[in-house]
């Protein structure tokens, strides 16, 4: 296995390398906005991280290639959302239809299906959806024809609506106590809210799209075997975080040589921002995502905020390190980071230097408590900068790859069912990515 | 050169076959960091300024474990050097010797905990130069240095130590630690341990009078002694795929793909191993060391409250969890009070999912409860084995006692 884990590790360090010097890169939550969306269901390849090519089923946005996830739709609240669906895929597949959990829609054209009007596979036949983007929150949509066999092939993807009456609140509280303030320009303008309430602002949004795979069914369909599938033996092998396996998840979005995976996975953020990130599990298996770094706060599930009663905001939320994500679920938590109580002063600075934005304050000036051991005693990880400081840069061994520029802090974030983290019977791979907290002076995009 | 004695050349050369590469014990770095507390200040509460500092020693290596249906499988696993140890024992001492879990780490919050790792190197697989690490699962803000990532932190290689440091001040509750390296293959062998951190609060001698029978202690900093218990148990759900294990002494190929456990365990043991009080797997394979030192008999008088502190680390399986008979209720989730502001948000139900990497605080309340043996248990059945042995698996023994106990 450790030949190809370091194999699989230089496969991301080329991407990784961009990401650092290339700001743009970092995953916002990417897809298209509007009210009206034209999705065609088309046959395509996918790249797993052990390098197999699998076909897949999976929504273009008109006459683009289908791409896994599919497109994530952001919308509005109250706007009426019309989702047109044509069916290119082969004519084995049967028809396609789609399902907006959470919605109440209404469909017409093409012909009936058991659960909502459905797209024979003619290329030209319109089914159209219409409904109310009623609630802000995370939602999911996918095929509600042989969804045991359409879900698995990748006809999935997620919505976003955003709320229409974000009121900024003053009692918005961006600096956390015992805290150094910090610039925070955005947070509490309401331009940047979950749900309709100050207690759901966020800096970033970040989207965790969890699915796994069978390849043999993908293998079969391909080969047009299609009365052998057997999807009550089903047996995943492999996992998704946004449509890509580890490495893959850290690679850049939108990069070339994954034409039909555009969303990547890494998540970059400074201390003290709030990070918005919206789970979603589609497939066979629940997910529990693990946070390395901090708890998150889980403020919502399925579109719905925790809340007691309305304007109360998410008095009903808890604090996790891990969250079970169950297949068709949506979850969205609030992620922040800022060093606090960790006895030690994580900038390394002497007692009389000025503060970083949101640096604990009772630990500035701390001791590092520890000799660290020699160079020659350890392994050094390729997103250790050398220093244990945010933002230290320490001398790295020869063959190092030396990705992390800036001095940041990698917080891995993945699948505890810890078997999903393989590419088939390749360790690592599958549900993982990285949260990277990277400090002030490295500049992230403004979101 | 000065000469050697017979018995000098000899334990060098044994030495030698032990540490694979490593050609001399003075190479190895064995330095065990451990401040005094002198700083004069009480940090974790308890009338004592000079005991705020925990200094832990841990081997990383393998061994061998017993499981209940007399299997015996090739692990990975911690184990803990006694004080004392001279450094040149560390090796011969600890090799082959694997405890499933890991040695159990319990702090006052408000202590600080100086983890000193060594890598004693996996001796029946000299074929293996894995590195170790300590990740303490979930504590709140952790630095990267010091949460084991192999991707984003140093690891330690065979023969050297490497410190682990945390503090606790804010972080009362139920955590778990296990290494990160290779995290799949070295979590699946055993590399898994509980850790938790009293609160503060359990200095606080009122508050614990108010219990009826006085409190032992309280699970969270709840202010008002909801969380309070007379009893307490650890329990850390986990299994193991025999045919994974089997491939691994074997030095074949591990199947990845194909994981699913086919023993399940709580504290290493399946039932009804798990109500077995004595020390269990001294199998001549582990040295004689016993490999599952921890039962999870459980046995508290009528009127107590009983504080389960569960885990699940399982590799391959979610578990959900019943005790039938007596009341049960969440109190808190993943290390943290269950409680927004001033809203509680404990609740009463007879079953809790618990998926990989998440751990529940569990209040058990024996009022009314007649004498008698209860059972915690999974109530996925397909759990409750031992390999091809039924009845066993995720499941133990909740004893109720008469209010006076249960006599000797």
């Amino acid at each position: 296995m450790r030949k190809r884990r370091w194999f699989g590790m230089a496969l991301a360090a080329a991407a990784l390398w961009a990401i650092i010097m290339e700001p743009s890169a970092w995953a916002k939550i990417l897809g298209v906005q509007g009210t009206s969306f034209q999705l065609v269901a088309k046959q395509d390849r996918i790249t797993l991280g052990d390098g197999d090519s699998v076909v897949m089923w999976g929504f273009a946005l008109g006459d683009g290639r289908m791409q896994y996830p599919g497109p994530t739709l952001i919308v509005n609240q109250g706007d009426t959302i019309t989702v047109s669906l044509k069916n290119a895929l082969p004519a084995t597949a049967g028809n396609v239809s789609i399902l907006f959990p959470g919605h109440d829609v209404a469909a017409s054209g093409g012909v009936a299906g058991v659960l909502t009007q459905e797209a024979p596979p003619d290329g030209t036949t319109t089914v159209t959806y219409t409904f109310t983007a009623g609630k802000p929150g995370t939602y999911v949509y996918h095929s509600g024809t042989r969804p045991d066999l359409q879900v698995e092939m990748g006809l999935l993807g997620v919505i976003v609506v955003r709320p229409t009456n974000p009121t900024p609140n003053s009692d918005c509280p961006p600096v956390p106590d015992g805290h150094n303030a910090g610039p925070n320009p955005s947070l509490c303008t309401g331009t940047k809210f979950a749900y309709n309430h100050s207690d759901t602002a966020y800096d970033r949004e970040f989207l965790m799209v969890m699915t796994d795979m069978d390849p043999r069914v993908h293998r079969l369909v391909e080969f047009g075997r299609m009365n052998e599938i057997d999807t009550t033996s089903f047996f995943q092998t492999v996992w998704f975080a946004n449509g890509r396996n580890f490495p893959d998840t850290i690679a850049n979005a939108q990069v070339p040589w994954l034409p039909t995976q555009p969303y990547n996975a890494l998540f970059l953020m400074h201390p003290g921002e709030r990070i918005l990130v919206r789970m979603a599990t589609l497939g066979r298996d629940p997910h529990p995502l693990h946070f390395h770094g901090n708890h998150v706060r889980v403020i919502a599930k399925d579109g719905r905020l925790l809340s007691s009663s309305s304007g109360k905001g998410p008095d009903l939320s808890y604090e996790r390190y891990t969250v079970v994500v169950n297949p068709g679920e949506t979850v969205d938590a609030i992620f922040t980071w800022t060093g606090a109580l960790m006895g030690w002063d994580i900038y390394g600075h002497a007692p009389g230097d000025d503060l970083a934005p949101y640096e604990f304050v009772a630990d500035h000036g701390a001791n590092f408590p520890v000799i660290l051991p020699s160079r020659d005693d350890v392994v050094f990880g390729l997103l250790y900068s050398g220093s244990p400081f945010l933002g230290g840069e320490g001398s790295l061994p020869p063959e190092h790859a030396g990705l992390n520029v800036g001095g940041g802090f990698f917080y891995m974030w993945h699948s505890h069912t810890e078997k999903e983290l393989a590419n088939n019977n390749i360790f690592p791979g599958g549900l993982i990515t990285f949260l990277g907290v990277v400090p002030w002076d490295v500049p992230l995009e403004a979101e | 050169m000065k000469p050697r004695s017979a018995w000098g050349i000899a334990a060098l050369v044994l030495v030698g076959l032990f540490v694979g590469a490593w050609p001399c014990l003075a190479q190895l770095n064995l330095m065990v960091q451990c401040p005094a507390d002198t700083d004069g200040i009480d940090a974790d509460g308890d009338g004592n300024p000079a005991n705020d500092i925990v200094c832990k020693h841990i081997t990383a290596g393998d061994g061998f474990v017993t499981m209940a249906d007399g299997t015996v499988m090739y692990t990975f696993g911690f184990s803990e050097v006694p004080d004392g140890t001279p450094p040149g024992q560390v090796f011969a001492l600890r090799q082959v010797k694997s405890e499933l879990p890991g040695p159990t780490i319990v702090l006052r919050e408000g202590q600080e905990l100086y983890l000193n790792l060594t890598n004693v190197g996996m001796i029946n697989r000299p074929d293996l130069f894995d590195t170790h690490s300590v990740h303490w699962h979930g504590i709140p803000n952790s630095g990267s240095i010091f949460d084991g990532l192999p991707e984003s932190a140093p690891t330690v290689k065979i023969g050297a130590t490497f410190p682990y440091y945390y503090a606790t001040l804010g972080k009362e509750g139920t955590y778990f630690y296990h290494c990160h390296v290779e995290v799949v293959e070295h979590m699946q062998m055993g590399m898994i341990a509980h850790i938790y951190v009293l609160p503060r609060q359990d200095q606080d001698t009122a508050l614990k009078n108010s219990g009826s029978p006085p409190f032992v202690g309280f699970a969270y900093n709840d202010g008002d002694g909801s969380t309070g218990y007379h009893v307490s148990k650890a329990l850390q759900l986990a299994g193991f795929d025999s045919r994974f294990h089997a491939q691994h002494i074997a030095i074949q190929n591990l199947p990845f793909a194909q994981l699913s456990d086919d023993y399940h365990f709580i504290n290493g043991r399946g039932y009804p191993d798990t109500v077995n009080p004595n020390p269990l797997g001294a199998s001549p394979e582990n040295n004689g060391h016993f490999s599952q030192p921890m039962d999870t008999r459980i046995q508290a008088n009528q009127g107590e409250r009983i504080l389960l502190r569960v885990h699940n680390i399982s590799t391959t399986h979610l578990f959900t969890v019943r005790v039938l008979g007596i009341p049960m209720r969440v109190v808190g989730l993943d290390g943290k009070l269950l409680r927004n502001g001033s809203r509680d948000l404990f609740y009463e139900t007879s079953s809790l999912t618990i998926g990989g990497g998440q751990a529940a605080d569990l209040l058990l309340d024996t009022t009314g409860v007649e004498p008698g043996t209860y059972f915690f248990y999974t109530t996925n059945l397909d759990d409750l084995i031992n390999g091809q042995q039924e009845r066993g698996g995720i499941m133990t023994e909740i004893v109720v006692c008469p209010p006076s106990g249960c006599g000797v």
